[in-house]
């Protein structure tokens, strides 16, 4: 009769979800009972949501077209293809970068793998998940769609909600370690330099000894600063 | 490499196993037989140790107590003790690691050998984890083309020198070097000189780091999105081993798979990178009837409509086909089964006039490769330039004259890739004392060791029945034959039957054997070859002539013949692309490429290996064997309805073929064919006419980079065609006051041609050489395939 000690566990649960305060699930929007249902709850700090491609400070794009994150998708829906960068006009800072770039919504689980796996903290997670599509193909996001625009921040797509605080820290930020995944580097601020954001201040808990560190700092016209593994 | 078990081995110990090794082999092959894996960077098994890298130091202890030594550079010797995993080995093995990173960029994020790369593996597997270094790095350009093919970055270079020894010791080609000292040593070609190497590819591929990158895959892919199945190159007839790399169904990449055989994992660049041709934009995609695009019922229809009818007015035999050297065996059986047992013709050539007599060739008694490389034999070359034609044979045959002590005589026409290597060279007169020159050679032959003739045209402006004499003389002196014919499954062809008086398995069609049976009938009478069948399609007696895989207008000899042959004929073209044959075809079939089949290949010694698909044919291509097995469905014949079942049918026609598909499971590296057909009786060349001083006898050769659809096809080759010269003997050169560079315009009764001169002491007096088929210049204008030597004039433009 063991059985019936776990449905006593389920059954016990879904009574005190009426008089105590033992509920897990959080409600979606800020909160119907105050009238705040038209709103969204905030997100944590590291959330996984739909992906942005970043740029440096000049405007480069950071992807250098590795399939690195390609490589490591356990969804397998992302499809990177490099190129040459064109020495004269470089869409990004080196040798290559990435000239096609599409992650298919359809099958992505959000694990970030993708963010941990990128040598340039290109690719990274905005904290938006509320959009939707009526197509497989509005379905897979292109490079038009995923790197940020001009100022910096995601391009708001006509079919997605964005509210206040969904592109916050859309940068290195939501890395679950330090870039270098090293503890020698932990307390130092380390990420590149961002359009629209410049250098991001250290990160919360951490020293601020920012100044003290090269990796990540990057340097214009210099050629390997950004072409990955360069720490 | 063989795996001959030698019965005398030498007992040592290699991490406290007793390891039976060779006498003489090196203590890193012996370890890693014992599946103990000594990680290596300078270390090639095909190229003389040099212990560059000292990655491989182990603790081997040889009777005076144990120490740090190379393991690639140590032969075993009875008793060794061999340690791999002791503390200092790992040590040993961590300072070199951190030391060869010292100046390593590792910008591996960029770097195309990223996932496949020696040095981030044995990094990760044996490296320290941290490095000490924290000073600036060495920097370079970053990557410098040195050659259209190969570009070099200095930066991840660490010098172990397996590039720098392939192009000096293997492929002969010395134009890579180190340069400087110390941490500025680097690789690099003299100034100028681009790294021309026709193997240039190979040091791409042995290339421990992303040094050495090939321009044709930069950025394409990452080793983590390819897949890949074995095949076979069927760019020329030497077969070498490949491994065909794909990613979202297009081929980006083809690299040597070490066959012991064939080609000990080298590839030519040709081979390599002609892959690229397959994912083109001009590949023929839809049938066209007429020169528009067309369903496939309608032009299969309209080329059944024609076949049928002209057969009824006019017999079999006003039906005729080129071609099938492109195909695989089962296409070429399947074809040589719809000409010969569904429409009764033996008007059939898989040659076109440049070849030489099938029966010939299926007749003489032949040698493998190996055979012509057996140490201290003797090789005698009398043929095409091997090193243009079947390049990883001419790196085989280099290897046995400069390493195993084979003896090399040569006979032709004038220098080529392989003269210098030569103990002994006899250039003829084309037309001249070539017979007479090949009876001095042969009374002069070290009968002691094996004698191999390697063997072929010499010059395709000359009658071949000169040959057949020239092979008559060193039978008798007990030579076997390596036919050197070059399309690339030719020999394939040939043992489908696929040219005249020939019927599968190298038999001859008066004693047809099975086929009749399977078949129901064999053609009545021995028909004609591929002069004669372009000589009568002009003259309107072939009627309706099927090209398959053929260019013979800009690929075959006589361009005037050829022109006029497809003018009169109703066409019927198979093929990849729209050739210039193609154009004036009135049904063209668009069919898959190399790459885009399953099936079997047979090369120039008889060895029948696999091809595999690994993409999909463009458009709505298919490959060969179906579009003959659907004409022949239209005809009223059912045919085995796949390769397997058609390799099957073949085996059961052929008695070399019989079992070869179980056979070649278990040997995956090739399986021999042997046998031969009854050796013709020795034609009489015809004697070519006395040379007259004033004109000039042409000598017609081919170089590796032509025009041909698959080179012609690859943005990477295209531009290697080394476009055409007149190249004549100094003497000529002086006598016509004509010096490098003049245009001169070369004029035969046939037709002329503009050429610049280049001025070489390896072309006989009295001739002048010029390259077939190369993309500027129509040269087989100057031909008439019927002549026995072609005599022309040359002229100063002014
Ligand atoms: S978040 Fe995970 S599933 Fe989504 S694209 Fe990145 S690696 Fe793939
Ligand atoms: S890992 Fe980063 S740099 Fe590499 S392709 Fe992905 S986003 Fe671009
Ligand atoms: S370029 Fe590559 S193969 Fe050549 S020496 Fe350097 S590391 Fe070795
Ligand atoms: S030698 Fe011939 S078979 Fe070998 S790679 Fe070159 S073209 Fe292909
Ligand atoms: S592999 Fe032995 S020294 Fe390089």
């Amino acid at each position: 009769m063991g059985y019936l000690e776990g449905f006593a566990i389920t059954w016990r649960k879904f009574a005190r979800g009426f008089v105590g305060d033992d509920i897990v699930t959080t409600e979606y929007s800020a909160g119907t009972r105050s009238g705040r249902h038209d709103e969204k709850r905030p997100k944590p700090e590291r959330f996984h949501g739909r992906h942005v491609l970043n740029r440096y400070e000049d405007g480069m794009e950071k992807c250098i077209g590795c399939e690195l994150c390609a490589g490591v998708c356990p969804a397998r829906c992302i499809y990177v293809r490099g190129r040459d960068n064109d020495p004269a006009d470089p869409t990004s800072p080196g040798e290559r970068y990435g000239y096609v770039y599409e992650i298919n919504y359809l099958r992505c689980i959000h694990c970030d793998l993708c963010v941990e796996a990128c040598p340039t903290e290109a690719i990274t997670e905005s904290k938006l998940f509320e959009f939707s599509f009526t197509s497989r193909e509005d379905a897979i996001y292109t490079k038009d769609e995923l790197v940020v625009g001009d100022d910096g921040r995601p391009k708001r797509l006509p079919w997605e909600d964005w509210r206040v605080g969904d592109d916050e820290f859309t940068s290195g930020w939501v890395r679950a370690t330090a870039p270098q995944g090293s503890a020698a580097y932990e307390n130092r601020v380390a990420w590149s330099g961002e359009l629209g954001y410049g250098v991001r201040a250290p990160e919360a808990g951490q020293a601020s000894e920012s100044a003290t560190v090269v990796p990540g700092s990057h340097g214009h016209g210099h050629d390997h600063a950004h072409d990955g593994g360069h720490h | 490499m063989s795996d001959i078990e030698t019965p005398v081995t030498v007992r040592i110990t290699v991490d406290g196993q007793p390891v039976d090794a060779r006498p003489g082999e090196l203590v890193i092959d012996a370890a890693e037989r014992a599946g103990v894996y000594i990680p290596r960077f300078c270390y090639h098994p095909r190229m003389k140790p040099v212990g560059m890298c000292r990655m491989c130091l182990v603790e081997i202890d040889a009777g005076r107590g144990a120490a740090l030594q190379p393991s690639c550079m140590i032969p075993v010797s009875p008793d060794m003790t061999v340690v791999t995993d002791s503390e200092r080995t790992r040590k040993a093995q961590e300072g070199v690691l951190e030391f060869l990173l010292i100046n390593h960029p590792l910008d591996c994020p960029v770097c195309d050998k990223g996932g496949e790369c020696p040095l981030q593996d044995q990094t990760v597997a044996y490296g320290p984890g941290e490095s000490r270094f924290v000073e600036e790095k060495r920097h370079y350009e970053k990557p410098i083309p040195i050659s259209g093919l190969v570009q070099l970055d200095r930066e991840r270079c660490i010098l172990c020198d397996r590039c720098t020894r392939f192009a000096k010791d293997v492929a002969g080609d010395p134009l890579i070097h180190f340069q400087g000292r110390g941490s500025s040593t680097e690789v690099n070609t003299f100034p100028d000189e681009p790294f021309s190497s026709y193997f240039s590819g190979n040091t791409v591929q042995i290339c421990p780091v992303g040094a050495l990158t090939a321009s044709s895959y930069r950025f394409r892919a990452r080793p983590w999105d390819l897949e890949e199945t074995s095949s076979t190159c069927r760019t020329c007839s030497v077969g070498c081993s490949v491994t065909v790399q794909s990613s979202r169904n297009e081929v980006l990449r083809q690299n040597g798979v070490d066959n012991d055989a064939v080609n000990w994992g080298w590839l030519c660049d040709r081979g390599r990178f002609d892959m690229e041709s397959g994912r083109s934009d001009v590949r023929l995609t839809d049938p066209l009837v007429g020169g528009t695009t067309a369903r496939w019922s309608d032009a299969l229809g309209a080329a059944v409509a024609a076949i049928r009818a002209t057969i009824e007015a006019h017999g079999p035999s006003s039906v005729a086909l080129l071609g099938g050297a492109r195909l695989t065996n089962e296409a070429a059986y399947a074809w040589a089964r719809l000409a010969k047992g569904v429409i009764g013709t033996d008007d059939v050539d898989c040659q076109l006039g440049d070849g030489l007599p099938a029966d010939l060739v299926l007749g003489l008694p032949r040698a493998t490769i190996a055979d012509a490389c057996t140490p201290k034999g003797t090789i005698v070359l009398v043929g095409p330039d091997v090193k243009e034609e079947l390049p990883v044979l001419y790196l085989r045959l280099r290897h046995a004259v400069v390493e195993d002590g084979a003896t090399l005589v040569e006979l032709g026409h004038g220098r080529t890739g392989l003269s210098r290597y030569a103990a002994r060279t006899s250039y003829a007169h084309p037309g001249g004392d070539l017979v007479e020159r090949a009876r001095l050679v042969a009374k002069d032959l070290d009968e002691s060791g094996p004698i191999t003739v390697v063997f072929g045209r010499t010059s395709l402006a000359e009658d071949p029945a000169v040959l057949a004499e020239v092979a008559a003389i060193f039978l008798a002196k007990g030579a076997r034959f390596l036919p050197a014919l070059r399309r690339g499954n030719v020999f394939g062809a040939l043992d489908a039957g696929l040219a005249p008086g020939l019927l599968p398995g190298r038999r001859l069609l008066d004693d047809a054997g099975p086929a009749t049976a399977v078949w129901g009938s064999t053609p009545a009478a021995i028909g004609r070859d591929a002069t004669a069948i372009l000589t009568a399609a002009a003259a309107g007696e072939v009627k309706v002539l099927l090209l398959v895989g053929a260019d013979p207008v800009a690929d075959g000899p006589d361009r005037a013949l050829a022109e006029t042959a497809l003018e009169r004929a109703t066409v019927i073209a198979v093929d990849t692309f729209l050739t210039e044959s193609g154009t004036r075809a009135d049904v063209v079939l668009p069919a898959a490429g190399p790459s885009e089949v399953d099936g079997t290949v047979t090369n120039l010694e008889g060895r029948v290996q696999r091809v595999n698909r690994k993409v999909t044919p463009p458009g709505t291509a298919r490959p060969d064997w179906m579009i003959a097995v659907e004409l022949a469905d239209r005809l009223g014949v059912e045919f085995p309805q796949d390769p397997d079942a058609l390799l099957a049918e073949l085996g059961a026609v052929a008695d070399g073929y019989a079992d070869v598909a179980s056979a070649l499971d278990r040997n995956p590296d090739g399986v021999l064919v042997t046998g031969a057909c009854p050796l013709p009786a020795t034609p009489t060349a015809r004697r070519a006419p006395a040379p007259s001083g004033s004109t000039l006898r042409l000598v017609l050769t081919d170089s590796l980079y032509d025009a041909a659809t698959q080179t012609a096809q690859s943005p990477s080759l295209a531009p290697l065609a080394p476009g055409t010269v007149a190249r004549l003997n100094p003497a000529d050169a002086s006598a016509l006051r004509v010096e490098a560079g003049t245009v001169v315009s070369l004029a035969s009764a046939r037709g002329a041609v503009d050429l610049p001169v280049v001025v070489d002491d390896g072309v006989p007096a009295g001739a002048v050489a010029v390259a077939a088929n190369q993309p500027d210049c129509q040269v087989n204008r100057l031909l008439d395939a019927t002549w026995p030597v072609t005599d022309v004039r040359l002229e100063v433009r002014r």
